[in-house]
């Protein structure tokens, strides 16, 4: 199972936001997706998951072309993602928001579920179940029947990354899921991340925050002005000079962000599984 | 334990006894209603019938967020089914029954039919086009003689009967309406907290969020019109077989506002909310009929203090049959 983009471009009118982007994402590792400002992370995000129309060239995941999917069945076929600006359902309880996910394999026994009320109850208990779980394993638990929009900041971040994660996606997309978070929300959030690596899941996490991503990321993919400017480890990335002018600042600031990320991952206990 | 009630104890027990209360006169006026005289019989029908539409289109504004402004149409569709299939206009008298399935499908197929243009269209463009809709319905009825009697409208329809069991009298279309209401009402809220449901809530708060964990909200949103407009269509069929006669008159545009108005006033998304919206917006002009003219402003005024005072209706969303049902009998 891989994810690849085989030369993708994205334009608008005469803008091209992604040019020729050709790459491939595998199980078991976290990918990130760096670059300033404007190069095209959030647009590559937002193509994977169907909510932008490929301009040109294709993505494939298991040799199954998704381009051309509407939204919905990117999801279903097991893409799932988080927003850069959160998008939860405000008005419904972080439980429903959880439960909702069932509908495309349950919907079928909508009707089953409406007019017998046995199994009505027993499909409902059993998707609360499996929701709760999840809840617990991102201490929202307490917010169960709280309305989603009335939880703090960082509590709607972590719920929509497990909104993202109710139907097991092969694939999960976090779109900046760290912004606005504090410091002790980011480490929590880097160790939730790092809990959910598994061999049978890609994970694609655009970032800025670089002690975030040197710490949890085997893989990086730096963009520049909507193109590949260079993909490798944390740690060819650092190293990589082009990186470090268009991107990353001065010699100093390298030192730091690398002794931070050694600093965090020794705390967290993470090693970076880095593929030879 | 203490004698005196401390407040944070006292809070609950008034929240338990208003809805205690209201719900003893509702049960009382229920049961009252069959020893009251005809026309107040026929009144409290009235309200029953704008319940079953209020619980109707609320599928479709309340849970969906989808504004529908010509609801009145699929009302129309369920009236005219039954003045044609059970009157002497084409000589028909199918049983009720019968006729109720053949309404209630095809209320559906005029609910789908009118919910494909409007797939992309929300708010005002979609009120929009739903009231041209109801408009063209009722101006088609109003114009094809041959079929519907034109403005004349279709008179002298059948009495409904259900195995054998006459249903004419206002006192038996009550008790008629008390079941096919009470029985609506069950299975819509199941509907409401079932998965379907819950899809239709994320639709309302964010179609592209609800696309991205794989609802298709075309299907979702059909079936939320199918089910309304299959829902206004049965209560046109009782309606018609209480009046027996049908005329474009009873199905102006505006029957689809009062009907969104109940639903705004009463609690939007809220069954309860919804028969409290139409107890108020049907009986209250009835009570103020001796004010005559006043009555109206009376009433424009009631809704302008509702709305500012209780913004998420009488009965809010958060208010459902759920906790009504524990508040009466415990945990």
């Amino acid at each position: 199972m891989t994810l690849i983009f085989q030369n993708i471009r994205k334009q608008y009118g005469s803008n091209v936001a992604i040019d020729d982007v050709s790459t491939e994402f595998v199980p078991g590792l976290i990918h990130g997706i760096i670059g300033p400002n404007g190069a095209g992370k959030s647009t590559l995000i937002n193509m994977t998951a169907g909510s932008y129309a490929v301009s040109s060239g294709a993505i494939v995941l298991d040799g199954r072309q998704m381009q051309s999917l509407k939204k919905y069945e990117i999801a279903n076929s097991g893409i799932a993602r988080t927003y850069q600006n959160i998008r939860l359902f405000d008005q419904m309880t972080a439980l429903e928001n959880l439960e909702v996910c069932y509908y495309p394999t349950e919907v079928g026994a909508t009707w089953r579920e409406v007019l017998w009320p046995p199994f009505g109850r027993s499909q409902r208990e059993r998707r609360r179940e499996a929701c709760m779980e999840i809840l617990r394993f991102f201490n929202l638990q307490g917010y169960a029947s709280a309305e989603a929009g009335s939880l703090p900041y960082g509590r709607q971040r972590m719920l929509e990354i497990a909104r993202a994660l109710v139907m097991n996606p092969r694939v999960l997309l976090l779109d900046e899921p760290a912004a606005g978070l504090n410091h002790h929300e980011t480490a929590e959030l880097t160790a939730k991340l790092a809990e959910l690596r598994s061999p049978d899941r890609i994970m694609i996490i655009v970032e800025h925050d670089m002690d975030l991503v040197m710490t949890l990321c085997d893989r990086i993919v730096v963009m520049h002005h909507g193109k590949l400017l260079f993909q490798g480890t944390p740690a060819e990335v650092q190293a990589n000079p082009d990186v470090q002018l268009a991107y990353l600042g001065t010699a100093n600031d390298i030192d730091e962000i690398r002794a931070a990320a050694q600093d965090r991952r020794a705390k967290l206990g993470i090693r970076a599984r880095q593929r030879s | 334990m203490s004698a005196v009630d401390t407040p944070a104890a006292a809070e609950p027990r008034t929240r338990r006894i208003i809805p205690l209360l209201v719900f003893a006169l509702a049960v009382a006026l229920l049961v009252a209603t069959p020893f009251l005289p005809n026309y107040h019989i026929r009144v409290i029908n009235g309200l029953l019938i704008y319940i079953l539409l209020g619980i109707g289109l609320n599928i479709v504004i309340g849970y969906a967020g989808l504004l529908d402004l010509g609801f009145v149409a699929f009302y129309a569709v369920g009236a005219y089914t039954y003045a044609l299939l059970a009157s002497p206009q084409f000589d028909l008298h199918l049983p009720f029954l019968l006729i109720l399935l053949i309404a209630a499908f095809l209320g559906m197929l005029t609910g789908i039919l009118l919910g494909i243009p409007v797939l992309k269209l929300r708010g005002d463009y979609l009120a929009i086009v739903t009231l041209g809709f109801g408009e063209i319905i009722r101006i088609v009825m109003n114009n094809v003689d041959w079929l519907t009697g034109g403005p004349q409208g279709i008179a002298r329809l059948d009495k409904a009967s259900v195995f054998g069991i006459e249903f004419a009298r206002p006192v038996e279309i009550y008790f008629l309406l008390l079941v096919i209401v009470f029985t609506v009402a069950v299975l819509v809220w199941r509907m409401e907290r079932s998965i379907l449901g819950k899809a239709w809530a994320a639709i309302r708060e964010d179609q592209d969020a609800a696309r991205g964990i794989g609802i298709n909200t075309t299907n979702a949103k059909l079936a939320a019109f199918a089910t309304s407009a299959s829902i206004g269509s049965i209560a046109g069929v009782i309606f018609a077989a209480s009046q027996r006669f049908v005329s474009p008159e009873s199905f102006t545009l505006q029957e689809s506002v009062l009907i969104v108005l109940m639903i705004v006033v009463g609690g939007i998304g809220n069954i309860l909310g919804i028969v409290a919206g139409a107890t108020i917006l049907i009986l209250l002009p009835e009570v103020l009929r001796e004010f005559a003219e006043w009555r109206i402003l009376f009433l424009g005024l009631l809704m302008i203090v509702l709305i500012i005072i209780r913004p998420a209706g009488i009965v809010p969303r958060s208010f459902g049959p759920d906790k009504l049902i524990r508040g009466l009998f415990g945990k």
